[in-house]
């Protein structure tokens, strides 16, 4: 006969399993993933893909025309520009409203003038400015018996930052928010499913044949461990996803620099997953009916919410102050870390703070629980839970 | 044995369960009945340890209970819980699980059982999509898995068709004769007189009654029925230890006050003429139920 496992082990493996055969569930995952993926596709081919633009031009404007499929070509923006021919401005024109090109480069009284059908292509004018500004600036230039080069000297203006690169900056203000969009929904989804999954019990009342057989902490233990080991699990998917997209991008190189950051993360996502879930399985135990649950779970709902705004907005002092404050800091301080110059005992305290919120979250969650879970009849409070007897 | 000692249980002001006491004896069945609300449910609640007690006492063979006693129960609340969406088999291998047997061994008995219910056709169903009955089996199933050392059943009778009330009769009987205590309530008091070896009666949250169905029915005053070829009339002024219950025609309901009275009572009736009919009325357990209960 083989060892049989405790009874907290036996719970967590049926809240999996039952998740796992659960076809919303499986869908849900799918779906988020091949939205992912497709996201991060589309920018992948946005970024690297290059744009041909058809200019059409007569012969007046023809060598200006021919420039700019130069410049084009040579810059790195991924625009290039063909030009094509037209004998006149009617059939030039003709072109244009056709479709048969993109724009019409000619000349009038005031200077240049590119014309689209319901407007100009951003890249394509952006080129076609920079090539009409120089080649005419170089004309003026030696009308006047100077350079281009001697006009502009000393008129430029350079943009520098003291910490990091900005690149780094932008990776980490992606990573930042995602970390808080991250803990967002597999908090609130993975919450409610707890409660739910806690109420459904209560009100099909096998939880009576549950709890008659093994002790309440263990029910509850096994729980909160089979719902979180899922939402590590479809999280680390899901971020993995996002880092693999990432790395193939030209801010991939930098990804080595927020390894740290990001495991610290995990660590702090661990924790304070726990205690808000163990939170959540109270507020289904408050309820009696899967409708209950909403009300009973607003107050967690609301702060959840607080936790990701904060996470996604704060700065300066009230991001100092929120790392710390459990349970913000679960993503306040991993965020704070990503900008680096953060001491190494604060993530150390900030973490501590949170371990001990997450034991009084247990500890109360199960009185409430063992209180509230026989209590069928509508709403409780948890102060009428914590006044009922057992 | 398990037994109870002056349990007691307050919900607010109400006092749902008032200093009860009564014993379910090893190897027999005990039925367990009362109106709505009398406090039976509560009670087995506080018996398998679900809720806690005011005052009082409850004892497992001998010694005060403790709550890995109650985890080896076989329980049934009133209330029949299962998951809707999990299949039946998944689910009372689970429960076997919890109750400490092997996946393969909590397969294997709740396989046997369901078989001898009749759903071994149905074993990979989900719940929902069984009847109310039929739901009600796979519950009585997941009470019996794992021998447990004793049975407290809520209602396990109500909603089962007559083939499976005699399956159920027959795995109840199983049970108790491998010498465990079986304590089942219901409503069905023919059903409870046929097969409980013993019977507790509760009302407004205290035992009534108790016993076995035999002791019940002759608890109450001895009554004899006298049936004669004339009119009865002449009873009422008879007396002599004899309390005239009911006289309506050529019938008589007597209430014997002195033992012995009713042999006077008969000679006197043989002395007036023929005598069709002289019995001791023995009253239907329904009847002492409705007296006790009143």
């Amino acid at each position: 006969m083989s060892r049989r496992p405790a009874a907290w082990v036996i719970v967590m493996r049926r809240e999996i399993l039952a998740k796992l055969t659960d076809r919303a569930f499986l869908v849900g995952t799918l779906f988020t993933l091949v939205v992912l993926a497709g996201v991060i596709g589309v920018q992948g081919y946005l970024g690297e893909r290059t744009k041909t633009y058809d200019l059409v031009a007569t012969a007046e404007a023809r060598p200006l025309a021919d420039q700019v499929a130069t410049a084009a070509s040579k810059g790195d923006a991924k625009v290039r520009v063909k030009v094509t021919d037209a004998n006149d401005a009617v059939a030039a024109h003709a072109a244009v409203d056709t479709g048969s090109a993109d724009a019409w480069l000619h000349h009038e009284a005031t200077g240049w003038v590119l014309t689209g059908r319901t407007g100009v292509p951003d890249a394509l004018a952006t080129t076609t400015t920079g090539v009409v500004r120089s080649t005419t600036l170089a004309a003026n230039a030696a009308a006047a018996g100077t350079t281009v080069q001697a006009m502009e000297k000393g008129a430029t203006l350079t943009t520098t930052q003291l910490v990091g690169d900005p690149q780094r900056s932008d990776l980490n203000k992606g990573i930042g928010f995602g970390m808080a969009v991250l803990f967002y929904v597999a908090v609130l989804m993975f919450g409610i499913t707890l409660a739910n999954s806690v109420v459904e019990e209560k009100q099909s009342r096998i939880v009576e044949i549950i709890v008659s057989a093994i002790p309440i902490r263990q029910l509850l233990a096994g729980k909160i461990l089979g719902n979180a080991l899922i939402a590590f699990v479809q999280m680390a998917v899901y971020a993995a996803i996002a880092l693999v997209g990432i790395s193939f991008t030209s801010v991939g190189r930098l990804l080595p620099s927020v390894t740290g950051p990001v495991l610290w993360f995990v660590l702090f996502f661990a924790v304070g997953f726990l205690a808000i879930a163990c939170l959540y399985a109270v507020a289904g135990a408050l309820a009696s009916r899967t409708e209950d649950v909403q009300s009973t779970s607003m107050p967690l709902t609301m702060l959840v919410m607080g936790i990701f705004f904060g996470s996604a907005f704060a700065s300066g002092t009230a991001q100092t102050v929120g790392s710390f404050i459990p349970p913000f800091s679960a993503v306040m301080m991993p965020i704070r870390m990503l900008d680096g110059g953060v001491p190494w005992w604060q993530p150390v305290l900030a973490l501590a703070g949170l371990l001990a919120f997450a034991f009084a979250a247990v500890v109360l969650g199960e009185k409430v629980y063992r209180r509230a879970l026989l209590q069928t009849r509508g709403r409780l409070s948890v102060r009428q839970a914590l006044a009922a007897a057992e | 044995m398990l037994e109870l000692q002056g349990v007691t249980r307050r919900f607010g002001d109400l006092t749902a369960v008032d200093d009860v006491s009564f014993e379910v004896d090893d190897g027999l069945l005990t039925g367990f009945v009362g109106g709505n609300g009398a406090g039976k449910t509560t009670t087995m609640r506080m018996a398998m340890g679900l809720l806690a007690r005011n005052a009082g006492e409850i004892r497992w063979q001998g010694r005060q209970i403790e709550a890995t006693d109650q985890r080896r129960f076989g329980y049934m609340p009133e209330e029949r819980g299962l998951y809707p969406k999990q299949r039946i088999i998944d689910q009372l291998v689970y429960l076997g699980e919890l109750h400490g047997l092997t996946a393969a061994a909590a397969r294997a008995s709740a396989t046997g059982y369901l078989d001898r219910l009749g759903l071994a056709d149905r074993v990979k169903v989900r719940v929902e999509k069984l009847s109310l009955g039929n739901q009600q089996k796979v519950q009585i199933v997941a009470a019996l898995l794992g021998e447990p050392t004793a049975l407290i059943l809520d209602e396990p009778f109500s909603g089962l068709d007559p083939d499976a009330v005699d399956a159920m009769t027959g795995l109840l009987r199983e049970h108790s004769s491998r010498g465990i205590p079986v304590l089942f309530s219901s409503h069905q008091l023919d059903l409870v007189e046929r097969i409980c070896d013993r019977l507790v009666v509760m009302a407004r949250g205290r035992v009534v009654a108790r016993g076995t169905v035999a002791e019940l029915r002759t608890a109450g005053p001895t009554r004899y029925l006298l049936d004669l070829g004339a009119d009865a009339g002449w009873v009422r002024d008879f007396h002599r230890g004899i309390h005239p219950v009911d006289v309506d025609g050529s019938r008589a309901v007597v209430e014997v006050e002195a033992s012995g009275a009713e042999q006077a009572l008969l000679t006197e009736a043989v002395r007036r003429g023929p005598v069709h009919e002289f019995a001791r009325v023995i009253p239907a357990l329904s009847d002492v139920y409705r007296e006790v209960t009143a």
